[in-house]
């Protein structure tokens, strides 16, 4: 198990014909994805537009975006796991025990016409939100739909997408990646990068309050993270880069304001998808960029004497 | 400026093969002399001089190779780790090594220049950003054609000459090097969960595109372009049995033009099905020898845990349903896919031991090193930081017979590789990984020690453990500088990426922009990587002949 199928957004234009979104509120939350690249765009090989798709929407509740699909599966809160799994017997021909398929909200034969469907579908793709990784089963639930997409590929072709948000925050997760090998809660204390999702992940460190200072770059945890995160991050020299006076500048011990990149300061920025888009600014800012700002900050730290080894060494593996 | 003194020379390139000779060094570049004080010298007496290894095919940067590090943090856990130091950054080795881990791995091995070998024009701009951040060495990529819709659609209509003019515009757009084919026509149809497995029949969504056009023309292109490297070809059919018939069908469609097979030994095999596989290297050995217009790389694999990574969408598909271990694809719209699957090859198992065995047989039975190069098609067959083994399997027979004969008895019917007696001289090893890529790739300042050349010199301990010979050079000089002394990192330079700008009609951008309207999610004036956000670029201007 692990894995993903996936495409990039464009693919899903022009080819697909069933389209399913799981645990999010599009219509709200990415308000142009219907526009630009699922519903109604005419595509290569769909060429009828919102005509020649099929929408389904599967939530925990009547949202926005129910208006824009063909059928809506409204399921228990925290009963996404056990849909999954049912949907994932039913591919493979296994038997299911109707009253406890019931317990999700969904009867059977629902959940039966779903499956059937995407079978037959020509390229079907799920996109898939926080309502369903960050809910009961959390990476339990991503990891079924993932599984549930990769074996629909035995019947037809099925993709599946992460819907992603919060600025660049995959532009974050591709370069955590390439530099240290992992996406997100990377420890280099020991000189080399580690991963453990829950130890060093960063509420986990904030509540465990186990960092002495913080930097925060492009993110407003003041605004979004627990309320003993939040307090750790008062209590420690935080320092903040932000173009805006935000929840967590307000707390912070240094604000430094910076360009808005995008407007007064270049960069790129991932898709959601992975693409990768150059911005251009179209302001001059009197603000330094966060490039500025951190390159200036890492001249400083040089000054200082290192405290690991100064010779390259390779540590045997374990 | 700087002299190697007293060091046994193997510069094959200039004839030079084992002859005690000096090499001076002045501003980065190889010179016949030079003299004064400021002179330092490294006494290399007793030590084996080489150019700079050459990789003509690996997976080092982008998408593919960043999905791959995602999707295996297990393997990372294990792996080499990369300690932040003064001189080098943090990061870890294993199959799939970070940026800055790759640069280090790559120079500690003597090697200073690596071709990417795939990268989609939608995200050349990521992969850019990561050669960046991969220090020491010289790039190159090779851009994915032989799917890309838009040309499809043109080859479809017989536009023939707007094809050349779009292949040029999308090399420029992606800044690259070369020209790649991953199995023709065969991604394509995978977008509709379909594959292309015959040459002559048309692909999936098309009446006269078969993959057989598409080899011919991409080919013809390539050469009319004037690129320096041939087209680089992933032929249809990869890993299946009995897949060597495609590959003969393939070569004999490149008859008139120059090509570079890539991973060849991935597409020579016999036999009906998985129970019969079988080696087919001498046939396509045989074919190879007589066609001077043909260049390979060996894509040998090695027993061990790795990670396929590859465009061909529909083979990985099948691979996660052989293995049932974890699957990544990733579709491009318009151009490509990539799919990615954790791979352990046994020596216990029989298909394994013969893929084993077609590597080697083929660098043994391929008779010039001229023309066949020494890969794993990094990180599918193995990482590239074991080529030191392969290398020690081609020079000395001996522990080569040791290790086939701890094959299983079926894969030792299938293969003829216990007859083979051959062992590379060290003056053929610098042929393979460093000379002979350098002149496939087209790259005159590579690969060799004359005047001119850039100061990229290996100098190993002559070991008769050929293996850690290989696998520690005593010194390692990237542009006239000592990057790497007795394994450790001692300086770190940034590499350049060379880079072609083949000329078209500029009016081909009329007939891409509505194009890119209809069927992309990017706009046409944010698909073409910008030059200036580009560290070291080297662009050669070409001419259509």
């Amino acid at each position: 198990m692990g894995g993903k199928v996936t495409c990039t957004l464009g693919e899903v234009k022009n080819r697909a014909d069933f389209i399913i979104y799981w645990g999010g509120n599009p219509a709200d939350c990415h308000p142009l994805h219907f526009t630009r690249y699922t519903l109604t765009p005419k595509g290569k090989h769909v060429p009828l537009g919102r005509k020649g798709r099929t929408m389904v929407l599967v939530d925990v509740r009547e949202t926005p975006s129910v208006k824009f699909s063909d059928i809506f599966l409204q399921v228990r809160p925290g009963k996404d796991f056990e849909v999954l799994t049912t949907l994932r017997a039913l591919l493979k021909g296994r038997p299911v025990d109707e009253a406890r398929v019931a317990e999700t909200g969904l009867s059977l034969a629902v959940l039966q016409d779903l499956i059937e469907r995407m079978k037959k579908a020509r390229f079907g793709v799920i996109f898939f939100g926080m309502g369903l990784t960050m809910t009961r089963g959390k990476h339990l639930n991503s990891a079924a739909i993932l599984s549930l997409v990769a074996e629909l590929n035995a019947f037809t072709k099925f993709v599946c997408m992460p819907v992603r948000g919060h600025g660049n925050v995959t532009g974050a997760d591709v370069v955590m990646r390439w530099s240290t090998g992992y996406p997100f809660g990377v420890s280099l204390s020991r000189g080399y990068p580690r991963f453990n999702p829950g130890e060093f992940s960063t509420i986990d460190v904030l509540v465990r309050r186990d960092n002495d200072a913080a930097l925060i770059l492009g993110a407003d945890p003041g605004a979004t993270m627990p309320q003993p995160a939040i307090d750790h991050l008062a209590s420690i020299p935080t320092i903040v880069l932000d173009p805006k006076v935000t929840h967590t500048s307000r707390l912070a011990r240094v604000h430094i304001t910076t360009a808005v990149t995008g407007i007064s300061a270049p960069g790129t920025v991932y898709r959601m998808d992975e693409i990768p888009l150059p911005l251009k600014p179209i302001l001059r800012s009197p603000y330094p960029t966060d490039e500025e700002v951190i390159r200036r900050i890492r001249e400083k730290v040089k000054e200082k004497p290192a405290w690991l080894p100064a010779s390259f060494a390779a540590v045997p593996c374990a | 400026m700087l002299r190697i003194t007293g060091g046994r020379v193997y510069d094959p390139a200039n004839g030079i093969h084992g002859e005690v000779k000096d090499i001076s060094i002045s501003g980065g570049s190889i010179v016949a002399a030079v003299e004064g004080p400021g002179v330092r010298t490294i006494d290399a007496t007793g030590m084996v001089v080489f150019p700079g290894g050459v990789d003509v095919h690996t997976h080092v940067a982008g998408a593919a190779i960043n999905f791959a590090r995602a999707m295996t943090p297990e393997d990372h856990r294990t792996a080499a780790k990369f300690i932040h130091s003064p001189v080098t950054r943090a990061g870890a080795g294993g199959a799939t090594p970070t940026t800055f881990a790759t640069g280090y791995l790559y120079a500690g091995m003597g090697y200073t220049t690596v071709n990417e070998a795939a990268v989609p024009v939608l995200s050349a701009r990521h992969t850019h950003e990561e050669l960046r951040d991969t220090p020491i060495v010289d790039k190159s990529c090779c851009v994915l054609m032989a799917n890309n819709e838009i040309l499809l659609d043109l080859l479809e209509q017989g536009e023939v000459e707007r094809a050349r003019d779009v292949v040029a515009w999308l090399v420029w757009a992606a800044k690259g090097y070369g020209v790649k084919a991953v199995n023709p026509g065969g991604v394509a149809a995978w977008k509709w969960g379909k594959d292309a497995k015959i040459l002559s029949q048309p692909v999936e969504g098309y009446q006269k595109v078969t993959p057989a056009v598409i080899i011919a023309q991409l080919a013809a292109i390539v050469d009319g372009l004037n690129l320096p490297h041939p087209l680089h070809l992933h032929c249809n059919n990869l890993g299946a049995p009995g897949n060597f018939t495609t590959t003969l069908e393939t070569m004999k469609v490149l008859e008139g033009h120059r090509a570079h097979m890539a991973h060849l030994q991935f597409h020579a095999y016999g036999g009906e099905d998985w129970g019969s596989l079988s080696s087919e290297a001498s046939k396509i050995a045989e074919y190879f020898n007589a066609h001077p217009n043909l260049t390979a790389d060996a894509g040998a694999i090695l027993f061990g845990n790795s990670v396929t990574i590859t465009a061909d969408g529909p083979w990985q598909h099948l691979l996660y349903q052989l293995t049932g271990r974890k699957w990544g694809n990733l579709d491009v719209e318009n151009e490509t896919g990539c799919g990615i699957v954790p791979y352990t090859y046994k020596g216990g198992n029989v298909v394994n031991a013969v893929q084993w065995a077609v590597g080697l047989e083929l660098l043994l039975l391929i008779q010039d090193p001229w023309r066949i190069f020494l890969t794993t098609d990094h990180p599918n067959g193995a990482c590239f930081w074991r080529y030191p083994e392969i290398v020690h399997l081609l020079m000395n027979a001996d522990f080569r017979r040791e290790r086939v004969m701890k094959l299983p008895a079926k894969a030792l019917q299938r293969t003829v590789l216990a007859d083979l007696d051959r062992e590379y001289s060290l003056a053929e090893i610098a042929t393979i990984t460093s000379a002979g890529p350098a002149r496939a790739l087209g790259l005159p300042r590579k690969g060799h020690l004359g005047p001119g050349a850039d100061a990229d010199v290996t100098i190993y301990n002559d070991d008769p453990d050929r293996e850690a010979m290989f696998r520690g050079p005593r010194y390692v000089l990237k542009g006239g500088e000592v990057v790497v002394e007795e394994g450790d990192i001692k300086k770190v330079v940034e590499g350049r990426e060379f880079i072609v700008q083949p000329s078209f009609d500029k009016s081909v951008e009329d007939y891409l922009r509505p194009l890119f309207e209809d069927y992309y999610t990017v706009t046409f004036d944010n698909y073409p990587v910008e030059v200036e956000r580009l560290e070291g670029a080297d662009i050669r201007k070409l001419d259509i002949s």
